[in-house]
């Protein structure tokens, strides 16, 4: 806890915050404390000027009224008239210098107490002195609220500040342990831990989102990782095998080695094409394809892929035509898109036979481009249409035929990479494959 | 002629120095990138194979290194990536061509006979010649024997490339990826179809074959003998 960044910020905010509470104090004090004496020498000056008129309109004793009278006002100036013989004629301050001006002195006060008090010295005409006086303790009592005020202000911040940082560093503090414990947990094995977020739009949230897709990525690559490990293991057991016994039987039997090895050679290159296919199955749906997408004109290359493939279909009794339609442009893998329809093409001939129709579209269904390839054949089941993307999937009519069962996996995967959507659905007759593409 | 292997499976190299002695070529053979290196700046070959993958220094390093000192000797690049990126890697480095591991001896040798004789890239030529087989580039007209043959565009590109190589065998493979970009291989015996049909229209109704069926490699456009 104490090692979180969190409270660490909180303290050191605190501390910022204690620090210009005192500078402000101290501010303050200074200025209250400036313009206090000033007001208190005003007034001192005021009530010196006040009777030093009395003294001039009134005479002497006009003067020693004055003085007496203030002098019994609780509250008042304190005030020492002085003869020119420098005996006291009124008030409680004695001579303090023949000087006129401000001084500091130490006089026994109404509590008996010796105070420091400031007073002016004022001469009248005649050798009289005016004292006018005030006890400094009055400032120093404004100083202590002043203070007071502000020390209590700086615990509050002090307490307000600790207690804040803890609660507030505890709940970001709780937050990130929950993305650390994550991440733990999956070092540990456990892949389907995600971060929980708080359903808001803050920065440790949108953290853990980005967290969470991450381990997402991560999960689906090592699914398809996995997935490509167990289709070697189960798939690539069958054919293997019957190399082997192809090779036991050419061993047993020199005199028909030549055959033997032509049919090894067969099975060990319908291996490397299954393995070829899918690793490129493995690779497309690892992603890293599409940092290569440039544009591509669909009605330009379905016309190449059609060219190649109309003399081979018409040959064995087939026909295969590209539609009329509009030209859309889209960002995707010119390579992987011609191996798309030409997988698509192939199984419509393939499993339709002879007298196969079959027909390449290039268009834009609701502003998406759209590229469909549909046949006359036997179609397919609805319930199969979904399966009929998984891997080594093949339909119980087609088991003997030719093929490895990867060709509309490939399709799935490269549709998926270009985030376009596969339907397969019944043309009545023959089957309908339909690649939209994202407008 | 003469060839350098640089690779460093070495059972894969004997095997290629005995087919390519069978052939009628020598083979050098540098098991690592270093020796691999100094023989390609050092001594005149006709090809270069090179392994991608190699000990001390990596196959497309010595690829630039050998382009940037200058030596323009065909380069036949060998992976066991197959994946377009690493094509297009390989080709932009300076290599010549690219074949994928497993491969076939037959395409091997197709393969480096094209690049051995490729011509120079400066010649500009302007008409193809086999035999009494005339293809005009620039008129982008054929004739046999002074009789106009009308072709489709693929069957002209088909024809020219066949001309170019005029003499050598090109596989499937290479007539997948020059004349249709397949960069995979169809199941679909799509080159057979086009090619049957070339054959109809440049051999049919002349006493002298020009394409011939090479078993188990390709195809081999060449004079009469």
């Amino acid at each position: 806890m104490l090692r979180s960044t969190s409270l660490r910020l909180a303290v050191l905010y605190t501390l910022g915050f204690a620090l210009s509470v005192v500078l402000l104090g101290a501010l303050t004090l200074y200025s209250t404390r400036a313009a206090l004496s000033e007001q208190f020498d005003a007034r001192i000056r005021s009530e010196s000027a006040a009777l030093t008129q009395e003294f001039a309109t009134e005479g002497l004793d006009g003067v020693v009224q004055a003085v007496r009278e203030r002098d019994r006002t609780p509250g008042a100036l304190d005030y020492g008239l002085i003869g020119p013989d420098g005996r006291s004629l009124a008030g409680r301050f004695s001579k303090v210098s023949d000087e006129a001006g401000w001084s500091t002195i130490r006089a026994r006060q109404r509590d008996d107490e010796e105070e420091p008090m400031r007073v002016l010295t004022t001469n009248l005409p005649g050798g009289y002195q005016l004292l006018v006086g005030d006890d400094e303790e009055r400032i120093e009592a404004l100083d202590t609220v002043v203070l007071r005020g502000f020390a209590g202000a700086l615990a509050g911040v002090m307490i307000l500040g600790v207690a804040g940082g803890f609660a507030f560093s505890r709940d970001v503090h709780r937050r990130l342990s929950a993305i650390s414990g994550t991440a733990e947990a999956i070092i540990d094995g456990d892949l389907n831990r995600r971060v929980p977020a708080r359903g808001s739009t803050d920065d440790i949230d949108r953290l853990a989102h980005t967290f969470n897709r991450m381990l997402d990525r991560i999960g689906a690559l090592m699914e398809s990782l996995r997935q490509v490990s167990n289709d070697v293991a189960h798939d690539l057991r069958t054919p293997l095998t019957r190399l082997r016994q192809r090779l036991e039987a050419a061993q047993a039997a020199p005199a028909e080695q030549g055959e033997a090895i032509d049919g090894a050679l067969r099975d060990l290159d319908s291996i490397l094409d299954t393995f070829a296919a899918l690793l490129r199955i493995a690779q497309i749906e690892g992603g890293a394809r599409r940092a290569g997408f440039r544009q591509v004109r669909l009605r330009e290359l379905a016309a190449t892929v059609v060219d190649a493939f109309a003399p081979s279909a018409e040959e064995a009794g087939q026909s295969l035509s590209l539609e009329p339609g509009e030209d859309p442009v889209i960002e995707g893998d010119a390579e992987l898109l011609t191996q798309m329809l030409v997988n698509l093409i192939e199984n419509a001939l393939r499993h339709t036979g002879e007298g196969a129709q079959v027909r390449v579209g290039i268009g834009l269904t609701d502003r998406a481009p759209v590229l469909w390839v549909v046949d006359n054949g036997p179609g397919v089941p609805a319930g199969e249409h979904a399966r009929l993307f998984d891997r080594f999937y093949r339909l119980e009519r087609s088991r003997s035929d030719p093929g490895n069962g990867l060709g509309l996996a490939l399709v799935a995967a490269v549709a998926k990479l270009h985030e376009a959507a596969v339907r397969l659905s019944d043309a009545e007759p023959g089957l309908r494959a339909e690649v939209v593409f994202p407008r | 002629m003469k060839i350098l292997l640089v690779e460093d499976d070495k059972e894969a190299a004997a095997y290629l120095r005995r087919a390519l002695s069978e052939a009628g070529h020598t083979m050098d053979h540098a098991a690592n990138g270093r020796e691999g290196l100094m023989l390609a700046v050092g001594e005149p070959y006709e090809v270069i194979v090179l392994d991608r993958m190699l000990p001390q220094l990596d196959g497309l390093a010595i690829l630039r290194t050998i382009r940037s000192a200058g030596v323009k000797t065909p380069v036949l690049l060998l992976t066991a990536l197959g994946g377009i990126d690493d094509r297009v890697e390989g080709l932009e480095a300076g290599g010549d061509d690219y074949l994928v591991k497993p491969f076939a001896f037959a395409e091997f040798l197709a393969r480096v006979n094209a690049l051995a004789r490729r011509p120079p890239p400066q010649e500009m030529i302007s008409a193809l010649q086999v035999a009494d087989l005339r293809m005009d580039l620039l008129r982008r007209s054929v004739s046999r024997a002074g009789q106009r043959i009308d072709l489709q565009p693929r069957e002209f590109q088909l024809l020219e490339y066949l001309m170019r190589n005029a003499g050598r065998v090109v596989t499937r493979t290479m007539l997948l990826e020059s004349i249709w970009e397949f960069h995979f291989d169809p199941k679909t015996n799509i080159v057979e179809t086009h090619m049957s049909r070339l054959r109809g229209k440049v051999d049919r109704g002349h006493a002298q074959e020009l394409i011939h069926t090479v078993r188990g490699a390709g195809y081999c456009l060449r004079e009469p003998d």
